[in-house]
């Protein structure tokens, strides 16, 4: 069975000349299905570039990185928004989350962008899957940092995206909501089969996990399986 | 995506008082210029406009309709013998001194026609009857100058070039361009207040027979009539207009002024605008990130300028139509003609589109990267 992410030879670099700056080098990867991956490393080690390549959102230097088989390194700059829409649900340290818009259309607003049938139902059923189905009216100023992040999480389920990834999700949340948002991002990757990749500092999340992979300067120190995923039909036969 | 674009354009209340406060302001600008020149185009030559006569005889190289000078009124006789001439009549306009019950003078302009074939008369007629002008020394003016010549009623008597003048009706909405009010009285009485000899007129109107080759028939008047200079109702028209319009700079301000409000416009319209996209910048990339095209950013700006340009089209006509209604009964003419209206609206939405690109630019280098860090 071949993983949901293939990352091999993995090479990406900034800048030119003598200002050139390798941010990752080498690196390899393969993530299933069903796993919640912790990628973690200090400040400035390469998470970050590496969730962005992962994500479709950076474009590598060299090497390959395959998802859902295929081949995204090199990929026209045209193609991505769609690789992006179809295969990813984004979750990010701020929320990100539109103040213009209640809870609802936040959610409604990507389920329309991923051309969800009926994307008003769509969404407000997703809240519901994160508890906030009396929420759906509220505007992101009236909600609590842990609702934030639980509407940000019920976008990024719009259009039930394959792989979840976070960048720093319980950052900005207390230890009680951020152990929430953990408990609903494992279980989507558990029930759902979904690959959740999560970029963190904090250690709260290494209890969910179920890999963890350090990045230091730029190549992987360190990788962890903490609980076997068996193959399952959600990984590439 | 619309949903976004109207949302966000509620969501900052000041913002979007200022962008409407922009759009309101420029279009007001606009409305009021344009609608001031076409106003200038109306009354520039208005008393040509609704003169019936097919040509104009007069002295040779006269600047504009109010600019005549006396010819001999024998040239009319001249006039009716060359083939396709029907009617001729004579007719002035001329510059006279109408003296205020207070002793102190106006200008006027005298329009002196020929009560037989009515070619030169007054027009929107609301009180009295043109067949009164048949007395002697009657005269009809229009009620917007009322207060400007001490004029209140029917039967007022008073003076023009130090002749007794009577007034025996009103018009309503004959504006001049100049400051002089015109003052509609009989050919005959006019030769009383106009400074010319006997047997002289200013010009000499003359109708057609029906499908007439006017130009054949200017070439046979200048070629039996010496020391004319012969206009088609057109001609006339468009050099009066040209001189009161373009020649004295009055319609060339306006034009410009209407320019300069569609300038502000943009600047006041893309300021804002471009400053609400910078505030979503985060908004936008994230939307990127997520899988939204360069098209459905666009789609999103463009929207909010198209929203904010109806908005404000629909505050800005509005005030735009209330200073035109206010001054319906004054001297000043601002025409704001529906098909100009819808055009000011194409206008604006023009003009937010432009703003709006400034911000298109800034859209189409968001890194969506700039999610991911914080």
């Amino acid at each position: 069975m071949q993983p949901l992410i293939s990352v091999s030879q993995l090479v990406k670099e900034y800048g030119s000349g003598a200002n050139r700056f390798r941010a990752l080098n080498d690196v390899a990867l393969d993530i299933h299905a069903g796993q919640v991956l912790v990628l973690m490393g200090p400040s400035g080690s390469g998470k970050t570039t590496l969730i962005s390549i992962l994500g479709g959102i950076l474009s590598a230097t060299s090497g390959s990185v395959r998802i859902d088989g295929r081949e995204i390194v090199g990929m026209p700059e045209s193609q991505r928004p769609a690789l992006r829409r179809d295969l990813f649900g984004f979750i990010f340290q701020g929320f990100n989350l539109f103040p213009a818009l209640t809870a609802e259309e936040n959610v409604g607003i990507m389920c329309k962008l991923k051309r969800v049938p009926q994307p008003a139902r769509a969404a407000a059923k997703l809240l519901e899957s994160v508890g906030l189905a009396d929420k759906r009216n509220a505007h992101p100023a009236d909600l609590s940092g842990g609702q934030k992040q639980r509407v940000a999480i019920a976008r990024a389920l719009a259009g039930q995206p394959r792989i979840l990834l976070a960048d720093e999700p319980t950052a900005a949340l207390d230890s009680v909501s951020g152990r929430n948002v953990l408990e609903i991002l494992s279980g989507l990757a558990r029930q759902n089969n979904r690959a959740v990749i999560i970029v963190t500092h904090d250690p709260r999340v290494l209890e969910f996990s179920d890999r963890i992979v350090t990045i230091e300067d730029g190549r992987i120190s360190s990788d962890e399986l903490r609980r076997h995923i068996p193959p399952t039909p959600g990984d590439i036969a | 995506m619309s949903i976004l674009a109207w949302k966000n354009l509620l969501h900052d209340r000041v913002r979007l008082i200022v962008t409407l406060t922009g759009i309101v302001f420029a279009l007001v600008l606009i409305a009021i210029q344009f609608g001031m020149f076409l106003g200038f185009l109306d009354t520039a030559a208005n008393i040509v406009e609704n003169n019936s006569a097919d040509l104009w005889i007069s002295a040779p190289g006269i600047p504009h309709v109010n600019g005549g000078s006396p010819i001999q009124e024998s040239k009319r006789w001249k006039a009716l013998q060359v083939p396709g001439v029907t009617h001729t009549a004579n007719f002035a306009v001329f510059f006279v001194n109408w003296k205020l019950p207070n002793g102190a003078f106006e200008t006027c302009q005298i329009a002196g026609f020929d009560l037989d074939s009515g070619m030169g008369g007054p027009w929107n007629l609301v009180a009295g009857r043109i067949e009164d002008l048949r007395g002697e020394d009657t005269v009809i003016i229009d009620d917007l100058y009322k207060t400007k010549l001490g004029v209140h009623n029917i039967g007022e008597t008073l003076e023009i070039n130090g002749k007794r003048a009577r007034i025996v009706g009103f018009t309503h909405g004959i504006r001049s361009f100049t400051t002089a009010p015109y003052v509609f009285t009989s050919f005959k009485n006019a030769q009383n207040y106009i400074p010319m000899r006997e047997h002289e007129t200013i010009f000499i109107l003359l109708r057609t027979a029906r499908g007439a080759n006017l130009p054949a028939i200017r070439t046979r008047l200048l070629a039996t009539i010496p020391g004319i200079e012969v206009f088609t109702h057109d001609e006339i028209l468009l050099r009066t207009r040209n001189y009161w319009v373009f020649g004295t700079g009055a319609g060339t301000t306006t034009l410009m002024g209407a320019m300069l409000g569609l300038l502000v416009g943009i600047v006041v319209v893309a300021q804002t605008i471009y400053a609400a996209t910078i505030d979503h910048l985060k908004e936008f990339g994230t939307l990127k990130a997520m899988g939204a095209t360069n098209g459905q950013i666009y789609q999103v700006i463009i929207l909010q300028s198209a929203l904010a340009a109806v908005m404000g089209y629909v505050l800005g006509i509005s005030v735009a139509l209330a200073i035109v209604g206010s001054t319906a009964n004054t001297d000043l003419l601002i025409k704001l003609p529906w098909p100009v209206a819808l055009g000011i609206f194409g206008l604006t939405l023009f003009m937010c589109m432009s703003a709006s690109l400034l911000s298109i630019r800034k859209a189409t280098t968001i890194d969506p990267a700039m999610v991911f860090r914080g």
